[in-house]
Formats: structure tokens, sequence, C-alpha cells
């Protein structure tokens, strides 16, 4: 398809276990992604949800390249960014941002608001003196903040303020790409909403694809055209978003849905929750067949034994669970 | 029957460099016998500083309760001396804290520290602890008590940590549990296990509960009554049901419409409250909710509002509902 952006093959990033001081040994692999693969759409929000620990932030730094992956690809205008040097990526990383989500500790406490927002400009060489104070107010007041803010210093804004100079400077180098990892979890609710607007807007704008990662399944649903669910490593289930909500294949998918609480009482007595048994295990040594068959209510005997492959359940609908594979290739 | 707790006009004040911020500005709620009560509202409302007050938990020397009264069974326990009030705490008021890894001792292990409250409030050996602390351990769902109850903190994942913290607060069958944000730092699927694991055990031991969050589902999912709190002031409060569909105060009304819901179609845009909550140490003369409030009148500006009964059991802190008796669409 020709409206790709970027294109996810097979990757996987391995973080090696060493054990002993003066001759290190590996002794095993934490695998926090594990083969994934999929595609963004221009101008589109795919949404990556899973809980902590599943790989979503490596996937997503990995797709940067601020972490390395170990093998797959990541195709960008034609090119393999896992085969660029660093140098080679300096210039691609001006069309891929990120937005950070602790806006407490991603922006330099001393820096002024204008410098946090004006280093990609100056590091581009976008822009200089008049020219270049002009570029960052400008852009302060496209993410809603007032033009004397940008001699203040991080610890003078509030959370959702310093959040929004998060993304202005993820915007300043008018990027195709941003990967927002988390951007809303350490605000508060009233404050959510803001940012969430306010992402959206800047989609409308200027047609910025967004990597949206999050655990709220709320807030992913509001936000993205397309979700991909993870867990430990590995790609659950991908689809569009309203089929995603309306008909969840994966186990995995029902449940997390059904944790979900919703802000009616009513809604919630009748409600039925499926609460998963036990706790996520840990990716440095997991489970035989289907890594979610421990904890899965549905397991019958092969899961246990055979890795189900993300298969085409319809429509675009992808789901890796041995329930829905009919026959294997 | 009255109610187990009652918490009347409390005031909890902290004395800093840059003034007095009245984190707690007068504050009422009540709790009944087996009750589950919700206090909800955003970062620095006064939520955890209302239910810290109860166990007079608050930091001293910057932090003191300056007003009110905290009836606990009929006994006043701001008049209590410390050791008195030593022996109310996990005996029979204990607490679930928010973040398991900074509030459980790490140099100590899960046995002793779940132990360590019954050998205080009900003599028992450290062996008849160790014991029990076996049992409830079992009971909060950890695999492999015995050999579980001589781990460290540090060894516990962190929904077992919670589920620890949780065996400490029962450990003594204490009459009221506060549970201040319990899930906020743990994934979904293991807060559906830990709610549902403390409304059974609360029903199960007829023990009343404070729940503090600020996840309106989280409350509509387990709590009887509902009080909203907006900078150190309880707003709105009333059962559940009613604070949720018919909403007498605009910030409730702004918080529910500012939330994406998963059971409703897709807005197109979410309703977001504009602007920030007020500084504590200035807080204006009028509502504190006046400046982001999109229905205020000249009155907001020049008196605080109090609370009054707006409907049956159902009260709310605004001029504007106070006379039209009507509450607020959800946007």
């Amino acid at each position: 398809m020709a409206d790709i952006i970027i294109e996810v093959n097979n990757l996987a990033k391995y973080f090696p276990v060493t054990r002993g001081l003066l001759r290190r040994q590996k002794i095993a692999d934490v695998k926090a992604v594990d083969g994934v693969s999929f595609a963004i759409h221009k101008g589109e929000t795919l949404g990556l949800v899973g809980e902590s620990g599943c790989g979503k932030t490596t996937l997503g730094k990995c797709i940067l390249q601020l972490i390395r992956p170990t093998s797959g690809e990541v195709i960008f205008e034609g090119r393999d960014l896992c085969e660029l040097t660093d140098k080679e990526l300096v210039p691609v990383r001006a069309k891929l941002q990120m937005i950070f989500q602790d806006p407490y500790d991603s922006l330099d406490p001393r820096f002024t608001a204008m410098e946090i927002i004006g280093e990609p400009l100056r590091i581009h060489h976008i822009s200089k003196g008049k020219e270049y104070s002009d570029h960052v107010l400008e852009l302060l007041n496209l993410v809603g903040l007032a033009p004397y803010m940008a001699q203040r210093y991080p610890h003078e804004f509030s959370g959702g303020q310093r959040q929004r100079l998060g993304i202005a400077r993820a915007l300043a180098l008018q990027p195709q790409f941003i990967m927002c990892d988390e951007p809303i979890s350490a605000l508060d609710v009233s404050i959510q909403a803001q940012i969430i607007n306010l992402l959206d807007d800047l989609q409308q704008k200027f047609g910025v694809s967004y990597l949206f990662i999050s655990h709220d399944l709320s807030v992913v649903r509001h936000l993205s055209d397309r979700v991909v669910v993870m867990y430990l490593g590995k790609v659950m289930e991908i689809s569009n978003r309203d089929e995603l909500y309306k008909n969840p294949l994966h186990p995995y998918t029902q449940a997390l849905l059904s944790a979900v609480p919703i802000p009616d009482p009513v809604v919630e007595m009748k409600r039925q929750v499926i609460v998963l048994q036990g706790e996520v295990p840990s990716p440095m040594n997991p489970p035989s067949g289907c890594v979610f068959h421990p904890r899965c209510y549905r397991a019958f005997g092969d899961c246990s034994q055979v890795v189900p492959l993300l298969a085409d359940a319809g429509g675009g609908h992808q789901v890796a669970c041995l329930l829905y594979e009919t026959s294997r290739p | 029957m009255a109610p187990l707790l009652e918490v009347r006009n409390i005031k909890t004040y902290f004395y800093t460099q840059d003034g007095v911020v009245k984190a707690v500005d007068g504050v009422s709620y009540d709790v009944n016998r087996g009750e589950t009560i919700a206090l909800v509202g955003e970062s620095g409302c006064g939520k955890t500083v209302s239910a810290l007050s109860i166990l007079r938990l608050v930091g001293e020397p910057a932090g003191k309760i300056v007003a009110g009264e905290i009836l606990f069974d009929g006994i006043d326990l701001l008049k209590l001396s410390k050791e008195e009030m030593r022996k109310m705490r996990g005996a029979k008021i204990s607490i679930i804290f928010q973040e398991p890894l900074t509030s459980l001792n790490p140099v100590l292990t899960i046995g002793r520290q779940i132990s360590e409250g019954m050998e205080f409030h009900k003599n028992m050996s450290p062996s008849e602890g160790m014991e029990e602390a076996t049992r409830l351990l079992k009971m909060v769902g950890i695999p492999h008590p015995d050999r579980r109850i001589h781990d460290y903190p540090h060894q516990f994942s962190g929904g077992m940590r919670q589920r620890a913290m949780i065996a400490i607060a029962i450990a003594c069958q204490p009459q009221l549990i506060i549970a201040d944000e319990p899930t906020t730092v743990v994934d979904v699927t293991i807060q559906a296990q830990l709610l549902e694991l403390i409304r059974n055990i609360t029903k199960e031991l007829n023990t009343s509960l404070i729940l503090i969050t600020h996840n309106l589902g989280i409350v509509a999912r387990y709590a009887q009554r509902v009080f909203v709190m907006y900078a150190g002031n309880i707003v709105e409060h009333g059962k559940a049901l009613d604070v949720y569909h018919a909403p007498y105060h605009p910030y409730t009304a702004g918080l529910l419409g500012s939330v994406p819901r998963l059971d409703e179609p897709r807005k197109a845009r979410l309703q977001p409250i504009e602007g920030q909550p007020p500084d504590l140490i200035a807080l204006p003369v009028g509502c504190s909710f006046q400046a982001r409030c999109a229905y205020s009148v000249p009155q907001c500006l020049k008196e605080k509002p109090r609370l009054l009964e707006v409907a049956p059991n159902h009260y709310a802190a605004c001029w504007v509902s106070q006379k039209e008796l009507k509450p607020w669409q959800i946007l």
C-alpha cells in the first residue's frame, strides 16, 4: 500500500542477562519484543496496548532506533532504519519524534521553555536569531501556552503544561511520525482530556501519524484508528478500532476490556468481569506454546505446545490464538 | 445505628515557608458499618490527607489537624493520647497504601511484617504470629505461603506486594480499612484481582472501607456512596447511583464528561475541564471551582458555597444548583 509510512517486520529485541564478574557469561535473554510485525499508515493513530513489561515501550524505542533491535527491519522511506549508522540516522530523526511518559523527567530542569522547544531547531540548523525565537513562540502558541512562559523553567509549569512543552518539542521539526509513550498516564483526569484533544487537533492540522502507547483502553479507543494488543513481547491481536472493541477475538483482549471499570454504577452492576488468574510471567523464561496460555481461561491441550501465528480473521482483523486457527500452513 | 466513623468539619493545614496550605479545609463524612464509601478527586484535592487525618498520620510538625472531630465508634480520635492512638492503628483502623514498595519495610521479611501488628495488638508470640501470617497470605491468594513468608518485599512482584499489604491490613480484623489508591501502580488485570479480593474480604469480615481513588470507574464498581473532593473541600456527595446519573456539582459533571467510556459510542471530542485546580495557599474567597466553571454567577466570586441537600440524601456545594435544584448535564 502506498500510504504506509512505517513498516515493522519481524522485529525483535533481546536483552542479554549475564552472570559472573570477571568472565561475563550470557545465561539467558529477556525477550522484550519477539517477532512483531505491523504497519503504520499516513495520518493515522495506531494504538499499542498491553500491561507493564509487555514490551510496548521497547518496541516504540526500537522503531525510532533509540534502542537498536536484535533482528528484524523497520522500513521508513524505502530504507531499513536498522541498517543505518547513527550518523545516517540524524536527518531521519527529524522526521520521527517522540513524546515521553513522564513530563517531570523528560525536560532538562536547567533549560528554559524556549531552550527546550528550540533545541531541535538548533541541532538541525532550522532557524536562528529572531526567526528562531518567533518559531519557538509559534510552537508555544500551537500547544496552548502563552508567549510570556518562554523564559520559565520546567518546575514553574504544572504537569499538564509540561506535557504541552514535550509536545511542542516533538512538533518543532514538523515530523511525519510521533511515538507517544503513555503521554497522559502521569496527568490528572481533568487534564488528560485537554492533552488528548490537543493531540487530536495537531494530527488534523499537520497530518502526522502517531503510535500511541498506553495501558488505558478507553483512551486508546478514543484516539486510535487501529489497535495492536501486545502480551509478553508478542502481538496478540491487531484490528480496526471499532471492530476490536465490538468484537475482541483474543481471550486476553476480552479479559483486558472486561477489567476496565466503567464510570457508571448501573452498568457495573450488570457487568461480568473476567478476572485473570496469576501474573504476567517473566519474559526471561516465557511459557511454551502460546505465551498467554497459563493465564488463559479458554486454553486447551494444544495451547501449551503450539505457538499460534498471527492470522487474518477477516477484514484486516488479525489474531494470534489457536481458537481461531482452522488449518496450519 | 450510629455510623462507625463520623468525621466532622476537620481542617488539616500544612505550615510551609510559602504560607499555610489548606489541604483539608472543613471536611465532614461518615461511614456506616460494613459500608464502602469512596473519596474521589484529583491530586492535591485533599483526599489522602483527609484519610490520613483519621489515623493521625499527618506529618508533623508541618502538618496539623487544626480543627474538627473524628468520632470512631463514639470515641473522638483527636482527643486520644499517642499511646491510645497507637492501639487503634492496625487493630481497629488500618490502611492499605498506594505504593507497596515504599511502604513495606525492605529489611524485614513479609511474614514478620504481617505478624508485627498481631504481636503488638493481640499479644501473640512470634511463632503464633508467623502461623497466622501464613494463613493470611494464603487468604490473599499468594501461592506457597509457608515459603513466601520468609521472603523480603523485593522478592515479591508489585501485585503480590499489594496482596501482602492487604494481609497486613486485615491481620487484626479491623472495623475500618482505608485503601489509599490501592491499585494505581498495578496493571488492569492485577487491579481487577486486587479489587475483587478487597471486596470479598471486606464483605466476609463485615469491614467498612474508605476507598480513595481518582478512577471514577473503580468507584462506580465498588462504592455505595461517593464523596467528591475539590481543593480541600467536599463539593458533592450522595449515593453512587445519584451522583453518577444526576451530578449536582459542575465539577462532578465535568469529571464524568472528560473521561472516555468503553460502553458508549465513541465521542468525536472529549469535553475537558479547562484550566487547573487553584493554589491551596491562596484559595479564592468564593467557590474554589469558580475559575474553571462554565456556569458561574456573580455570587460564586463573593461567597463560598456550603454543602446543602439538593435532592434526597444528595448534597452539593454549588450556588446555582442549590437555587435551581436541577442536576447538570454530563457533556
